[in-house]
């Protein structure tokens, strides 16, 4: 949803920022700073009106075991390259691609000859270095389950006793949800469940991850993530 | 407290995933962001977890700090009083009421005179200069919510009185604050 009146939306950020607004209220407005880049920048200037009483707080040097913690954390995520780790590079990486994105988008358009696409949802995804791996798309208005497309256009060797899983992403801090296990073909349908129709059309993003050959055991992404991109409507 | 532009540079080598900036970046910053939590949360246990949480996810999304626009000690510090205050409106959180007993004691001196000592910057004088001008309630309200975290239900409790009051205390001392801060350039 999205606040409209003016008093209403400089009040709310001076009390998100404050610290007041709460429950309900405040997940409401952090879901609508997602989409409204006016409303953050209110929550910026009031962040920089308020931050001079940050000096009230006294210093105090926290235990070395925090550190340590952190420290572990932030190792075991690189090393691991899990998809929290890497979602803040990926961000950059689904923008340095937006170029390269649009040029995939006509490209599909024009792979689907003589039907009018209305609102398709189109994910290029990629690796570390940015460059489109594997596309996924799918009509926002179909009847019926979603039927995702798959074109997977390159990708190193899969070691025995592996299997891609394929990550609906809801964005901000919620967790990934599994769309099911993929193939490595070049073009490939996955038919995903009739409930998860709208979610996928909401959803930020895919990812894409090397799990074991029955999928997570865990329900969310356990081994490297190899492909993800963000979700663009066309 | 660290030089601004120093930060700035940390931050930004930490964006290339450089682990060494980012325990210089902890060095430089944890006492002040632990300082920020310990007063919001009032258990030090709690502020360990909470500190430790928040520079886990300052590494993991300081690629979109750029997009910020605020300093970098205003964005840290956003992050730490978010998740400080997620922790207190958790469900099923105890929260003991000896802590507010000394909290409310330790209040009055702090907040409810009209000079608030904020440190020599420019921000920091219009804003202490702006506080000045509201009334005692607005200013009392306000400068509580912020640094101890206090919800709209827990001020009206511990200042004795009515919910109603208590938020339009706040909503009005905001707004005069804006227009007061506005002026001032």
């Amino acid at each position: 949803m999205k606040y409209r009146n003016t008093q209403l939306r400089e009040a709310l950020a001076a009390e998100y920022v404050l610290g007041v607004l709460q429950g309900r209220a405040r997940r409401r407005f952090e879901r609508s700073l997602k989409d409204d880049p006016p409303l953050r920048e209110l929550v910026a200037q009031w962040r920089d009106r308020l931050a001079p009483l940050d000096a009230l707080a006294q210093p105090v040097q926290p235990p070395a075991r925090v550190w340590q913690a952190i420290r572990d954390r932030v190792q075991l995520g690189s090393r691991r390259r899990t998809l929290w780790a890497s979602l803040g590079l990926w961000r950059t990486a689904a923008l340095m691609s937006t170029a390269a994105a649009l040029a995939l988008a006509v490209w599909l358009a024009v792979l689907l000859p003589g039907r009018h696409v209305p609102d398709m949802m189109v994910v290029v995804m990629s690796g570390e270095d940015a460059s489109p791996a594997m596309t996924v798309s799918w009509p926002m208005h179909s009847a019926g389950e979603p039927k995702l497309r798959i074109r997977v256009m390159g990708h190193p060797e899969m070691p025995s006793g592996t299997a891609w899983e394929l990550w609906m992403l809801p964005g901000g801090d919620q967790k990934p949800v599994s769309l099911g296990l993929i193939g490595t073909e070049p073009t490939q349908e996955l038919t995903i469940p009739r409930k998860f129709a709208p979610l996928v059309n909401r959803a930020w993003g895919l990812a894409m991850s090397v799990e074991p050959s029955g999928g997570s055991p865990t329900g969310l992404p356990t081994g490297p993530v190899l492909y993800k991109g963000q979700c663009t409507k066309l | 407290m660290a030089n601004p532009d120093a930060i700035a540079e940390l931050m930004a080598r930490c964006a290339l995933r450089d682990q060494r900036a980012f325990a210089e970046l902890y060095r430089l910053t944890s006492a002040k962001l632990y300082g920020v939590a310990i007063r919001i949360l009032r258990r030090h246990d709690w502020a360990e977890e909470v500190l430790q949480e928040s520079f886990v996810n300052i590494w993991n999304h300081i690629v979109e700090y750029s997009a910020a626009r605020s300093a970098p000690m205003t964005w840290m510090t956003a992050i730490v009083r978010n998740r400080s205050l997620d922790w207190l409106r958790r469900p099923n959180l105890e929260r003991g009421d000896e802590d507010y007993d000394l909290l409310v004691e330790s209040l009055p001196d702090e907040a409810a005179g009209p000079d608030v000592v904020l440190g020599n910057s420019r921000d920091a004088a219009a804003l202490a200069e702006c506080l000045k001008q509201l009334s005692g309630d607005q200013r009392q309200t306000i400068v509580l919510a912020y640094t101890h975290g206090l919800s709209h239900g827990e001020l009206a409790e511990h200042l004795s009185q009515p919910l109603g009051t208590v938020k339009t205390w706040i909503r009005r001392g905001l707004e005069r604050l804006k227009g007061c801060m506005g002026r001032g350039g």
